[in-house]
């Protein structure tokens, strides 16, 4: 019953999110930004609109959105928020999340691809290409965790005897992981400074260039699912951060949402302080994060025994 | 074991009816298809059998010229490898039945037809064979057969050139068996696989790099792989994939059983396997991914599969030299699931290719486009194969993966090197999985989706109805393999049931999380069902309108702004430049007013630059330099069989 409750409070939340990094940016450029329940109205309108459908598309382009928001969807229903025991969870559940991402992205790809139009295909290559280094990332910190906690699954790296936090006896390690996590969490969401999802120009675009001819339901499927994704990645990472485990269910949800939020509105910071990057510099920042978990792995090697 | 001999003698009497009924076309296709047809069934009936029943080994031996003795046993190794070996070519022949539909080559299409069963049957040989004779009969013979099959085409000159570069490779390989075999004859004295154990430790090492080279020439490691690219294209599709899909795979048979009979301590020969593997992986997709030919891209694939083969054994080889049961039992399994995956969406993919070859006349992809519409059942079958092959779920593609990701995991609580060998396993694994992804999204959505780039993609029609029906089976195998794996997994573990060091592990506790991860799977259609409903629901009564692409406000678009394969692909490829080297040539422009300009990219291979540079070159030159031996004066030249006559009888 809790394992539900969680979610449904999670997917009910994951659009409200987003609006803060909004608030953060409009703040950081006093000006006063838009409702923080925009993203709900949003949603609403869209849902309302039909489509309008591009003659050289086929039936891969009204999939992409509905496999790219069920497989962000999945990472939520297997993943332990706020440290409540997830809805569904086995040994090898992270192998089979990040695979299925693969899946949605692979979809999203080949979504844009059916365009025919040139400036989508520069953002499905772009997004291939960064995918793939930050997937070298994400098993690598997975590696670490197996090290740590002997388990592949969600569920088990924060629950059970080995519990992966701060201030166990591997915190020290941890400081690196969430690094290479908060920059992949940016690669992956498509956020500054690998991508910007502001920007005027569909030639610097990533993901948005990708799914400009998508309208109406459809282009809310895509949100929703970009919406779950950033959660999922800031709920990680707020699982990595909070050391502490209280008694109570309620507060420690409290307090894991507290801890997501700042996550929230460091995104904003960043987004609002720094530029992106030049196109041929993101492939060395999404490397980075990988010489971080590896060199941290190595570490392991003695402390880990 | 009978049974299977049968099934050997009814494949061949396929093969020789083909040529007795070479002139009347329809009735050889039919009759030789059926006849062949029926032989792999029962073979592949009995090997699952015998399979399942965990009959022991059994063994037959026949003598040979006085002196020799032809030897078969079959272990659950052999039987695994025969499964895929006698499943895949009846699905290949169902679908030559319309792709060789060419009446004027009547003759060409039997004698093909005949060297596909010599094919079908020495590949079999080969697993069953017991001792050195047989084996190096079988492999001949299964060499000699694909190469006339790779010759099908042969008036053009670049497919007799593929031909030939196929034949050396096969050949030299070969050579590299019989050293091989030749070091073991002198430690044992004996042609009996069984005595391979007794040779001396410290040969054994040699002896397994020597016989790796030379079965890894067959399988397509890397830098032995550039008869691949090559032969592939060259070959009709069905012969690619049979080739690709189950005899590269010979040369991972081989691979597996030489290391098995040596049973060497020695941890050198995982580690060897182990990186040779990630090389090949990783080098062979990021090529996969260079290439705009459609079938020489599904090659390097091939490669790239092979490389994640080599990674499970090696992951089991490392395995068992650190005595850790769990990583050697689930990466020898992952590795033979992966392979009996790898053949199915192999022959798939191969077989789309062909039907777009057949229909558009072209595998280039940057002349493609917009094939999904034109070609509804091609487009999705080949869309299935592409996400299997991307070991994407729900897919079979991943279930294989998964097994060498869980060996690989288990290996990371060992101390060491092999700690850091099983990292950069999982690691590679994942970056080829990566790879692998951009990699078939390029071919389904520029070949597939979009529009079309040129006048013979937009008129291309849907393949004939059976090669359509063949491609929809073998997707729908994928798909049954990917959400309910458990009886495949099972298969898999009694396929490795007769590696002595694995043996007895306890398998419930994965097959428990099998289930879990069908159940997960199934989880994810379900929810993608419901989602599709909601979308159907939301779009219910509303006004879907159509129109152009959005260009960003440019209104004149033309087919050929769209991405093509070479600019999808650069930015991925300029990343791993040192190995992957870019070829740009540009004629410049020199004068006022500029004539033709020219600007062409390509992408070479490392490994062949290489052969040309450092062996070819000073090989023809060595070679140029003796040409005066070769005079033509008959006189001499009977003079020099005397003369090395008398050394021999003198001197040795």
């Amino acid at each position: 019953m809790e394992s539900i409750l969680s979610l449904c409070f999670a997917i009910l939340i994951a659009p409200l999110l987003p609006a803060v990094i909004q608030k953060v940016k409009a703040f950081f450029a006093g000006k006063q930004g838009p409702p923080l329940l925009i993203n709900y109205y949003t949603m609403i309108k869209l849902f309302r609109k039909g489509s309008v459908y591009s003659t050289s598309t086929s039936f891969v382009f009204r999939m992409g959105p509905v496999v790219g928001c069920v497989t962000s969807l999945m990472m939520l229903l297997f993943f332990p928020l706020a440290g409540i025991k997830p809805l569904f969870s086995f040994h090898g559940d992270v192998l089979i999340l990040f695979y299925l991402m693969g899946l949605g992205r692979f979809f999203t790809i080949l979504a844009a691809l059916d365009t025919a139009s040139p400036f989508e295909g520069m953002g499905a290559a772009r997004e291939a290409f960064f995918s793939t280094l930050a997937e070298a990332t994400v098993f690598g910190i997975l590696i670490l965790f197996f090290r740590i906690t002997g388990s592949l699954s969600f569920a088990e790296f924060f629950s059970g005897r080995h519990v992966i936090s701060l201030s166990s006896e591997h915190g020290a390690l941890l400081l690196l992981v969430i690094v290479a996590l908060y920059i992949v969490m940016l690669t992956e969401n498509s956020r500054v400074p690998v991508d910007d999802p502001a920007t005027h120009l569909e030639l610097t675009m990533i993901h948005e260039v990708m799914i400009l001819d998508h309208s109406g339901p459809d282009l809310a499927l895509i949100e929703l699912g970009a919406w779950f994704k950033l959660l999922f990645y800031s709920a990680f990472l707020s699982m990595l951060i909070e050391p502490f485990h209280l008694e109570s269910a309620l507060l420690n949800s409290l307090l894991f949402y507290a801890v997501v939020c700042f996550i929230y509105i460091t995104i904003g910071m960043v987004e609002s302080i720094t530029a992106r990057y030049k196109m041929n510099m993101v492939p060395k920042f999404v490397l980075t994060p990988f010489a971080l978990v590896f060199f941290v792995t190595i570490l392991t090697m003695e402390l880990v025994k | 074991m009978d049974t299977l001999f049968v099934s050997f003698v009814v494949i061949l009497a396929g093969g020789v009816m083909a040529l007795l009924l070479a002139r009347r076309f329809n009735l050889m296709k039919l009759v030789t298809v059926a006849v062949m047809s029926c032989g792999c069934g029962i073979g592949l009936v009995k090997s699952l059998s015998l399979l399942l029943s965990q009959a022991p080994t059994a063994e037959k031996s026949w003598a040979w010229l006085h002196f020799f003795e032809l030897t078969f046993k079959v272990d659950s190794i052999a039987l695994f490898f025969l499964i895929p070996l006698f499943a895949v070519p009846p699905l290949a022949l169902f679908y030559s039945l319309q792709y060789m539909a060419d009446q004027q080559k009547r003759v060409r299409v039997a004698v093909n037809y005949f060297f596909f069963a010599i094919l079908v049957a020495s590949m079999a040989l080969v697993v069953m064979a017991a001792n050195m004779i047989t084996f190096a009969l079988a492999w001949e013979i299964m060499s000699l057969s694909s190469f006339f099959l790779v010759v099908f085409d042969y008036q053009v000159k670049a497919n007799r050139q593929a031909g030939y570069l196929y034949f050396i490779f096969a050949q030299a390989g070969a050579m590299f068996l019989f050293a091989a075999f030749a070091l073991l004859y002198s430690h044992t004295a004996s042609f009996d696989f069984a005595a391979f154990a007794s040779v001396p430790e410290k040969a054994k090492l040699l002896i397994f790099l020597i016989a790796f080279i030379g079965f890894g020439s067959k399988a397509g490691i890397f830098p032995l792989h550039i008869w691949l690219p090559k032969a592939h294209p060259a070959a009709p599709s069905h012969i690619s994939a049979i080739m690709s899909g189950v005899m590269i795979k010979m040369g991972i048979y081989g691979i597996f059983r030489i290391y098995l009979l040596l049973d060497a301590a020695t941890p050198i020969i995982g580690q060897v396997v182990l990186v040779t593997g990630m090389i090949t992986g990783v080098l062979g997709v990021v090529y996969a991914l260079a290439k705009q030919d459609i079938k020489q891209l599904l090659a390097y694939s091939s490669v790239e599969n092979i490389g994640i083969i080599l990674i499970g054994l090696g992951i089991g080889m490392v395995g068992v030299s650190e005595q850790n049961q769990a990583m050697a039992f689930f990466g020898f399994a992952g590795a033979m699931l992966h392979l009996f995956n790898h053949s199915i969406f192999k022959s798939l993919l191969f077989m789309g290719a062909g039907a777009v070859l057949h229909q558009a006349k072209t595998k280039n992809i940057d002349q493609l486009g917009g094939l999904m519409k034109r070609m509804p059942i091609t487009g999705r079958t080949f869309l299935a194969g592409s996400v299997a092959i991307s070991g994407l779920p729900p897919f079979c593609g991943f279930i294989g993966e998964f097994l060498i990701y869980y060996g690989a995991f288990h290996g990371i609580n060992n101390q060491r090197f092999s700690f850091i060998l099983a990292i950069l396993a999982i690691v590679s694994l994942a970056v080829i999985g990566g790879l692998a992804t951009a990699c078939f999204t390029k071919v389904v959505g520029l070949a597939f989706l979009g529009e079309p780039r040129t006048e013979q993609a937009a008129r291309a029609t849907e393949a004939a109805w059976g090669m359509g029906l063949v491609m929809i089976v073998m997707a729908a195998a994928c798909l049954v393999m990917g959400v309910v794996p458990e009886p495949f997994i099972r298969l898999a573990f009694a396929g490795i049931r007769d590696v002595g060091f694995t043996a007895g592990y306890d398998t419930q506790a994965f097959l428990a999380v099998v289930r879990q991860l069908s159940q997960a799977i199934l989880i994810f259609l379900a929810l993608l069902a419901l989602v599709s409903l909601l979308r159907k629901v939301l779009y219910r009564g509303k006004e879907i309108g159509s129109g152009s692409t959005w260009g960003c406000g440019f209104t004149q678009p033309t087919v050929r702004m769209q991405y093509t394969g070479t600019s999808y692909a650069a930015e991925i490829i300029d990343f791993y430049r040192p190995f992957v080297p870019v070829r740009r040539l540009y004629s410049g422009i020199s004068r006022i007013f500029p004539g033709k300009t020219t600007w062409e990219t390509g992408v070479d291979d490392v490994a062949e630059i290489n052969y040309m540079q450092r062996l070819i070159k000073p090989l023809l030159q060595f070679l140029n330099s003796l040409r005066w031996i070769q005079h033509g004066n008959i006189q001499l030249y009977i003079a020099y069989i005397i003369v090395a006559i008398i050394v021999l009888l003198l001197f040795l």
